[in-house]
């Protein structure tokens, strides 16, 4: 839900009212959320990674030897050949090269979000501040913005990441960035730009003109508020296709990063286990389902949450 | 004003009740309705917008949306009761026997096809199986309402608002059904172009002895194309008769501020009445007469008791404890 | 209709320059040159080394640098792959490029009808567990870990159940003493292929206009004929088991690829449909009388298909990149897979030069969904 009504003069105040407006629209739209059942589905199911995230340094310091379970380094010395199939201490195994598959799970799953989190940031700042100048100025600037876009729109961005792993070490800093910028000068900056242009019309904008309001004053406390309850909602598929590049990339060994979900896919594919789905399921399904999972999950958040915001889609 | 027929009806309803059933309960939005149409006549629907005007046309053509359904009534056309046929003998009928021109008649054209392969989409579902048959019967339809036969090929969005609507009416007409609803389909022209489409539809009425539903809100235009007039209020029909009649006699108090919402240029001057408040909700609509809280004459037994059917002279009548005298 | 397509392949041609711009800086954006990663390779012969400095001007000013890229790119000189050397990597393309193209062409089509003709039954069934479960199991398809799904596959149809190959392109054991090479086949089977699609679009094209049963009759008429005289040319040629064998190698590929993009073609026919489903055109067809399917099909569906036409641009990424994986995980001798080995072994010629070719059918593919909705489309053509 946009929130189109005009700031009341006194600057300080503004973002109290915002934010109370923005609480009470939040309060309805959640009943709205409530009956889109798959939202739900999503929102339980990042709920479960979190709390796996979470979960990880505290089970580390308390019950968890750092020598056993550490994610990367650990060997499971209790276990008498490698890769050991679940067990009590160990419940998803271990992995070819002794480490807990289930630590390192958890471990990846909070970079996963880091990553999902940065790169939703990074796409929201450019995207809005894309949308923004361009609706805000059109014309010339606006032309070359919007072109750009197409550019980002039509680029395969898990074929440019690939290339860009020849050029540059690619970690999880680089994917969030590089995914952000794709994303917020593509897809998300043309959507906001389309919002963006339904608001420099509105009258308040004129106002804040004439009163002798700065141009990037304008842009960044009267358009850009705006813009925000939408760019959340393309924040959600900004998530989803950095998991799943961060995923791909891994898998194929062109990431620089300690580990991760596809990285402990690779692994097994390396150690020559990948098509032994059947006897060693351990190495392959826990990942390879939390990978689905965890995409799937802010899809469908994002999903339910555009029905919300875009009541065309809505049910009757 | 033409002569009306006096042969059997070609349409007889009898009671038709129909809701839209929502979250928060039933939309009454036809309620008990009973007319006759006759052969070749014309008949004006008129009432604020939410009346059910619509909805009685819809329910005639059963297309309603999902959530609609007849309750109770029968839809008689030539004696076949229409009410609980299948949508497959309900589809031979439609267009064939009953035809419409729409509201947003700009609208009612598929933009990816040419004005002429609707049409033709029509008379083949019905009619007409020989492509070179059809096209001359397209012709034919073009000339009929004044069209240049010349934008049969064309889209739709080359066409213009009046050459839509001439072309809705055209399509309307292809497989000359026995009775065509007409709703609301000037409303979004203007008024020369409004006045243009009323008559060319008045002459084609007459000249192909077709019966006419006419739908509007607007008493002006329904005086300038029916002989007879049901005012509609609250998804009733409040009063019923010859234009005529209504127009010099209206007994309902409803019917009278629609007359006076409107300046008459040769009547004495009036003070033009505006109706206070809103149409009910058919949710849950107002006890006894359902425009008792909007008249001015109302008394406690309008809020309780149903009112009964005030005969005027000829075929005119009145829903109203207290009808207006002459 | 012609000034939209004339102005549709300027775009088209500034948007290539502006990407073979990207390209040239994201080369050249890493500290020192480029031939420090040629000088470093012990592997290298030193007249290749040389040929390479010749080759990336580096010691030119960066302007004449760009210059030269763009021309060594528009005429199709790439340069020389370091891990197939002494194979130039236009030549590696050129071999390449039409296994890609097959199986990229042939999931999208399959996959676009798929997904269009579900999305279709899921809109006109809306709610209940037929919608439910479909935009589930759509949304798990379009968000599924790829190379998981892909490697599910293999080890089901392949490894367990023994009905394809594991990957690859041919079976070496069948090639052995062949009459022909490989790519000789596959280029005669592409030529096949082409000629097959000419003839059933002609036949559509031609009888387009007549009369519904008769129209039916002939197309299945005439296909079914031409595709009987193809299999018998193919089955006397002497070469039609090597064929057989590429086949059966391509069928596991192709069939994953189309899974994972039909999803997304079928969620939004679905949107698509529901949005159309209000428009007074529909309600109009239906009071004309037309039975349900022809509503649907013909009013409902045909103006569904715009919008689903446009955001196959947006799709298109996606589906390269779901391409790039499959073929890596196949082992499938495409783009793709010549992508990800040329990017593990470090042969940055042969990266950068398919991923050039990548970013040029990227483009040429928007170019034809543009003219595919301009024809789509009257209120565009005229």
């Amino acid at each position: 839900m946009v929130i189109d009504t005009g700031p009341i003069p006194n600057a300080p105040s503004l973002w109290r009212v915002r934010l109370g407006l923005a609480g009470r629209s939040l309060k309805q739209n959640w009943s709205l959320f409530l009956r889109t059942r798959i939202g739900i589905l999503g929102l339980v199911i990042i709920v479960f990674y979190m709390l796996l995230a979470l979960a990880h340094p505290i089970l580390m310091n308390t019950v968890w030897d750092e020598r056993i379970y550490d994610p990367v380094i650990g060997f499971a010395f209790d276990e008498t050949q490698q890769p050991a199939p679940p067990s009590l201490s160990h419940p998803l195994g271990t992995d070819p090269l002794g480490r807990d598959i289930l630590s390192q799970l958890m471990f990846s799953a909070r970079s996963e979000f880091l990553l999902g989190l940065l790169a939703a940031v990074v796409t929201v700042c450019i995207g809005t501040m894309v949308g923004a100048t361009a609706a805000y100025f059109g014309g010339l600037i606006d032309m070359l913005l919007m072109r750009l876009a197409d550019i980002m729109i039509m680029m395969p961005g898990i074929s440019i990441l690939i290339v860009l792993s020849a050029l540059i070490e690619v970690g999880h800093l680089e994917l969030a960035l590089l995914i952000g910028i794709l994303s917020g000068f593509g897809g998300t900056g043309v959507v906001l730009k389309s919002q963006a242009l339904s608001v420099v019309v509105k009258p308040y904008i004129e106002a804040a003109r004439t009163s002798g309001g700065g141009t990037l004053h304008i842009i960044l406390v009267h358009v850009v508020p705006n813009l925000l309850p939408l760019s959340f909602l393309y924040m959600m598929f900004t998530v989803t296709s950095a998991i799943f590049s961060e995923a791909v990339l891994s898998f194929l060994g062109l990431l620089d990063v300690r580990m991760s979900w596809g990285l402990m896919i690779h692994t097994t594919e390396s150690a020559g286990y990948l098509l032994q789905v059947g006897e060693y399921w351990w190495l392959i399904f826990p990942a390879s389902l939390s990978i689905t999972l965890l995409c799937s999950s802010f899809y469908l958040l994002g999903r339910s949450l555009d029905e919300v915001v875009n009541p065309r889609l809505r049910r009757t | 004003m033409p002569n009306r027929s006096s042969s059997a009806p070609v349409l007889t309803v009898e009671d038709l009740t129909m809701y839209y059933g929502t979250r928060s309960g039933d939309v009454q939005a036809v309620d008990g309705v009973s007319f006759a149409v006759g052969r070749g006549e014309s008949v004006g629907l008129v009432g604020e917008s939410g009346c059910g005007k619509s909805s009685i046309a819809m329910t005639l053509l059963k297309l309603l949306p999902e959530n609609g359904r007849i309750v109770d009534g029968r839809i008689l056309l030539d004696g076949t009761d229409l009410a609980p046929l299948s949508e497959d003998r309900m589809r031979t009928h439609r267009w064939n026997r009953i035809a419409m021109v729409f509201q947003a008649a700009m609208n009612s054209f598929n933009p990816v096809y040419t004005v002429g392969d609707q049409i033709i989409e029509a008379l083949e579902t019905h009619i007409e199986t020989d492509p070179d048959v059809s096209m001359e019967r397209v012709r034919e339809l073009y000339d009929l309402v004044s069209l240049d036969p010349s934008f049969i090929g064309r889209y739709p969005h080359e066409y213009s608002g009046g050459m839509k609507q001439r072309a809705g009416i055209a399509m309307a007409l292809a497989c000359e059904p026995d009775l065509l609803i007409a709703d609301e389909p000037t409303t979004a022209l203007d008024v020369i172009v409004q006045d243009r489409i009323l008559k060319e539809l008045r002459n084609v009425q007459q000249k192909l002895n077709m019966s006419l539903i006419y739908i509007s809100h607007d008493m002006a235009v329904i005086a300038e194309v029916s002989h007879t007039v049901g005012v509609m209020y609250a998804g009733r029909i409040v009063e019923w008769g010859e234009t005529v009649d209504i127009f010099k006699n209206p007994m309902h108090p409803y019917t009278q501020t629609l007359m006076s919402a409107f300046p008459s240029v040769t009547g004495p001057k009036h003070e033009l009445a505006m109706l206070g408040g809103e149409p009910p909700n058919l949710l849950n609509p107002p006890s006894g007469c359902r425009f008792h809280p909007r008249c001015p004459y109302a008394t406690d037994i309008c809020r309780t008791d149903e009112p009964p059917r005030v005969e005027g002279s000829g075929t005119h009548w009145a829903a109203c404890w207290h009808p207006l005298e002459a | 209709m012609a000034a939209y397509i004339v102005k549709r392949v300027l775009q088209i041609v500034l948007t290539l320059f502006v990407f073979l711009t990207i390209v040239f800086f994201l080369v050249n954006a890493q500290p020192g040159d480029i031939s420090r990663l040629y000088s470093l390779d012990p592997n290298l012969p030193p007249e290749t080394r040389a040929q390479m400095q010749e080759l990336f001007g580096v010691n030119e000013p960066l302007w004449k640098q760009y210059l030269v890229h763009l021309k060594n790119t528009l005429t199709g000189d790439l340069g020389v792959s370091f891990s197939l050397y002494p194979r130039t990597v236009a030549d590696v393309i050129k071999e390449r490029l039409p296994r890609t193209l097959v199986l990229f062409l042939t999931a999208t089509v399959v996959s676009f009808y798929l997904g269009f003709g579900l999305g279709k039954i899921i809109a006109w069934r809306r709610g209940g567990w037929v919608e439910y479960t479909s935009t589930l199991g759509g949304v798990t398809l379009y968000t599924v870990f790829t190379p998981w799904f892909g490697l599910m596959m293999i080890w089901l149809f392949a490894f367990k159940a023994g009905w394809f190959p594991i990957g690859k392109f041919l079976d070496p054991v069948v090639w052995q003493d062949a009459p022909s090479d490989a790519n000789t086949v596959f280029n005669l089977m592409l030529a096949t292929a082409v000629v097959l699609s000419l003839i059933t679009f002609t036949v559509f094209l031609v009888t387009g206009k007549k009369r519904l049963g008769m129209a039916r009759a002939l197309q299945a008429g005439i296909i079914a004929v031409s595709v009987v005289i193809v299999l018998g040319v193919w089955l006397s040629s002497g070469v039609g088991y090597l064929a057989w064998d590429i086949v059966r190698h391509m069928v596991l590929p192709i069939a994953t690829l189309t899974l994972i993009s039909f999803a997304g073609t079928m969620l939004l026919t679905r949107n698509s449909m529901l949005e159309v489903i209000r428009e007074d055109y529909v309600l109009a067809a239906r009071a004309k009388g037309l039975p349900e399917k022809a509503v649907r099909d013909r009013h409902v569906a045909r103006n569904a298909l715009l919008p689903v036409v446009t955001s196959f641009v947006f799709s298109l990424a996606f589906a390269i990149d779901g391409g790039v994986i499959i073929e890596s995980i196949f082992s499938w001798p495409g783009m793709g897979h010549t992508l990800v080995a040329a990017t593990v072994s470090e042969d940055l010629p042969l990266a950068v030069g398919t991923f050039v070719f990548v970013g040029l059918f990227v483009l040429l593919a928007h170019l034809a969904a543009d003219i595919l909705y301009a024809y789509l489309d009257p209120r565009v053509r005229y």
